[in-house]
């Protein structure tokens, strides 16, 4: 009997990522854990990586794939940077994923990338791209591991479906920066519960525009002094701060 | 005749869906997944017995299903038997050798011997090959001293000093390999068993939760659920109520569950009471 | 026969041990120094052309010699788009900037395919001015270069994030950014009018005026309709090349 035998170049490494954008902010979120099968291969293996001042990419799947796709990204961007002397703006960095992406449309990269930051504008911003390059400007959105466990809940408390708004009011079409790092923390802790190849570590990027406010974000700052460190050099441009937080090891 | 068949209900397993159920498959309708217990499970020996050891995590796929299971089951009251693999088959398989032993216990009018067990288990997975997914670790008790068993899921059994079996089973075999030593006393064999199932909860993802342990003794048997909780859920950062009237729907209809009952005599008469 | 090349004079894209470019002894590097200041030169020869910036868009005109009544003078394309925000004017060999142009609308296309932007006035300048210089003999499986520079000079004018812009380029390419510039026969004579007319507070209107009075001024023949070209590139209606009748109605202006 004739057989075929074929080398298969992808796993799937488990994790989750998250983002969630609001009217001049932006939280990309990932857990930190790395797994194949029912083993860890690492605890902490970053899957959110800072691009630009502005921009934040995380990257889920086959992890060698997503490792190598954010060095060529970045390769890119510096390239652009060079040419063009500024930094590549967030819908151009959005564009140009789907490109790359779509370069390798018969040996795709095995991941799914959520890009988050601030636009031209100044308004906060979240993209969501499949492995292939299809892409679409959200508010929030969810993938990997624990997607499935994620999106609906986002769905719910971020776009208020299934809810009602009571009478003679609206639901608001951003939150405020508190209410979405407690929803990403919320969501993170929950996918930890339910999702085994979700935990150890989680890291939140919080991108801010340029001149906002920074009361609300200074008190939740002031609470997680020691988990909270800053980016970006620069105070007068955007800001991108990380939070470090530890998730159930089990 | 025929009638006679339809009634008939012939012991064990029935196949009578084998045909159609291959088919389904072969067409792409793969059976449901059954819950597994992903699990660590251990067994040692100590100067005065036996200590079982578990995590409590069941999954379906990649989702934790039970995030406190109790796999440590009840053979008799001083043999008790782990189970990994498919949850239905370890639990039914077990509380049927515990039925089977309690029935040859009131037999013999002695107390059943661990060996007993193992060789009840051994034959019933044998005979089925392999589909029965049971990998247990049976210990216990009894009158020829403690004994301690693997039962793997084709049937064939090891008797060891110190075993451990499913998923997690390298990494707790991994701390008994290191420290595990012979007659040793009660509270170490504990701290041990703890930590090879703590290997399990925390490197194998289909182990996690709490570590349940069972130390039996030629007098006694402690079942220790819940011995260590190291994966205690935290507490949120906001609450999810909603406000009343939050879901929407499309018509509003009350109803009355109240039976209203009203009673008619249609005698006038008393009713006639026995013996009055 | 030059077969005596020395490793130094392989073509312009390599120095002599003195760090100078072209100023090997041979004859190729002799040639290839010469050719591109002779295209300079050659576009001395051409029609003159004028680009104004001003801070609500850009103006060029063009001067289009008709050299015989038979010549159907709107035939003659001197101003060229290169993209919705883009436009270019040249003097020289004409001939010569349809590759140039062709390469910027690729670049521009490009570009908006991978970015999702519109590239910068000065990006699309730098990508033509990479064209200039690959020219002269190619080295063993090189790539056949062309056989010599470009005869022609642009003006590439745009709108970007900046805000109108205004850029020239020259054979050897190098490019320049000005507020208003000159090129062609009477460029000399056309960039000291500029000179004396451009302000910062040029209104778009102005800078119309002054572009075909400066071309008026270095022509021959009298101005009118069909031989001058003026075309602009705004912030709200990106490049566009005027009409005959809005044409009219700026040399009524005059």
């Amino acid at each position: 009997m004739a057989q075929t035998r074929s080398f298969n170049p992808y796993t799937e490494n488990g994790g989750t990522i998250l983002a969630i954008s609001g009217q001049d902010f932006s939280v990309i979120a990932g857990d930190t854990r790395q797994s194949e099968g029912y083993s860890i291969q690492t605890r902490y293996a970053p899957k959110v990586f800072r691009l630009t001042d502005r921009a934040v990419l995380a990257v889920n799947g086959f992890a060698a794939d997503g490792n190598m796709f954010v060095k060529k990204v970045k390769q890119r961007l510096e390239w652009y940077k060079h040419a063009h002397s500024k930094d590549m703006p967030l819908k151009a960095i959005a564009r140009l994923i789907q490109t790359m992406l779509y370069a390798k449309r018969f040996f795709p990269y095995y991941v799914y990338n959520i890009l988050g930051g601030i636009e031209e504008d100044g308004t906060g911003a979240v993209y969501s791209f499949d492995p292939v390059g299809s892409y679409e400007r959200e508010a929030c959105r969810a993938a990997g591991a624990a997607q499935s466990l994620v999106q609906p809940f986002l769905d719910n408390q971020i776009y208020f479906k299934n809810q009602v708004a009571a009478p003679g009011t609206t639901h608001p079409a951003h939150l405020p920066l508190p209410d979405v790092l407690s929803i990403v923390i919320d969501s993170f802790t929950s996918a930890t519960e339910r999702h085994i190849e979700v935990g150890d570590g989680l890291e939140v990027y919080i991108v801010l525009a340029k001149g906002r406010d920074l009361q609300d974000f200074e008190a939740i700052r002031a609470r997680n002094v020691h988990l909270t460190q800053e980016l970006t050099v620069t105070e007068d441009g955007e800001r991108i701060f990380v939070m470090r937080l530890d998730l159930k090891k089990d | 005749m025929a009638a006679a068949a339809t009634v008939y209900n012939p012991a064990g397993f029935d196949f009578s869906n084998q045909i159609r159920n291959n088919f389904l498959a072969d067409r792409g309708l793969p059976l449901p997944k059954a819950t597994s217990t992903g699990t660590t499970i251990v067994g040692c020996l100590f100067k005065d017995g036996i200590i079982l050891g578990a995590d409590t995590r069941a999954t379906e796929g990649d989702i934790v299903a039970d995030k406190n299971c109790e796999k440590i089951h009840y053979i008799t009251e001083s043999i008790r038997c782990c189970g990994a693999g498919t949850a239905a088959d370890t639990e039914f398989t077990t509380a049927m050798i515990s039925s089977n032993m309690e029935l040859h216990g009131l037999s013999t009018g002695r107390k059943p011997r661990v060996v007993t067990a193992m060789t009840m288990l051994k034959q019933y997975l044998f005979r089925y090959q392999g589909h029965v997914g049971a990998a247990l670790v049976l210990g216990g008790v009894d009158a020829t001293g403690p004994h301690l068993f693997t039962i793997h899921p084709h049937g064939s059994t090891d008797k060891l000093p110190y075993v451990t079996m499913g998923s997690g089973s390298l990494a707790a075999m991994a701390v008994f390999e290191a420290q595990w030593k012979p007659n040793m006393t009660r509270e170490a064999a504990l701290d041990l068993v703890n930590a090879a199932i703590s290997a399990g909860i925390f490197n194998d993802l289909g182990s996690g939760s709490n570590v349940d342990a069972c130390v039996i003794t030629a007098t006694k048997t402690d079942m220790l659920r819940n011995f260590v909780k190291p994966n205690e859920r935290v507490t949120k950062e906001r609450t999810y109520g909603f406000r009343r009237g939050t879901t929407a729907f499309t018509k509003e209809e009350i109803r009355s569950l109240v039976v209203q009952e009203e009673i008619i005599g249609v005698r006038d008469d008393a009713m006639d009471i026995d013996g009055s | 026969m030059f077969l005596t090349r020395s490793e130094y004079d392989r073509g312009v894209n390599t120095f002599s041990p003195e760090g100078r470019l072209f100023q090997g002894d041979s004859f190729i590097a002799f040639t290839n120094r010469v050719s591109v200041e002779y295209a300079i030169e050659a576009i001395k020869l051409g029609s003159t052309t004028v680009g104004i910036r001003t801070s609500a868009g850009v103006v060029l005109g063009v001067e289009q010699r008709v050299q015989s009544p038979l010549l159907e003078s709107s035939s003659i394309e001197k101003i060229m788009e290169i993209d919705r925000h883009l436009g270019c004017a040249m003097s020289g060999l004409t001939a010569d900037a349809r590759t140039m142009i062709d390469h910027a609308r690729v670049t521009s296309q490009n570009h908006a395919f991978t970015y999702d932007e519109k590239i910068k006035v000065e990006s699309v300048t730098q990508a033509v001015c990479d064209l200039a210089l690959r020219f002269g003999e190619s080295v063993h499986d090189e790539d056949a270069m062309m056989s010599r520079p470009f005869g022609v000079a642009l003006l590439i004018a745009g709108v970007d994030e900046k805000g109108p812009q205004l850029f020239h380029t020259d054979p050897s390419g190098t490019f320049t950014r000005y507020e208003a510039k000159a090129i062609g026969s009477g460029s000399e004579a056309a960039q000291s009018e500029l000179q004396d007319k451009w302000h910062s507070q040029l209104s778009l209107k102005d800078a119309q005026i002054i572009a075909l009075r400066v071309l008026k001024q270095v022509m021959e023949e009298k101005l009118d309709h069909h031989n001058v070209q003026i075309a602009q590139v705004t912030p709200a209606n990106g490049f566009e090349v005027l009409d005959q009748t809005q044409l009219k109605e700026i040399i009524d202006q005059m």
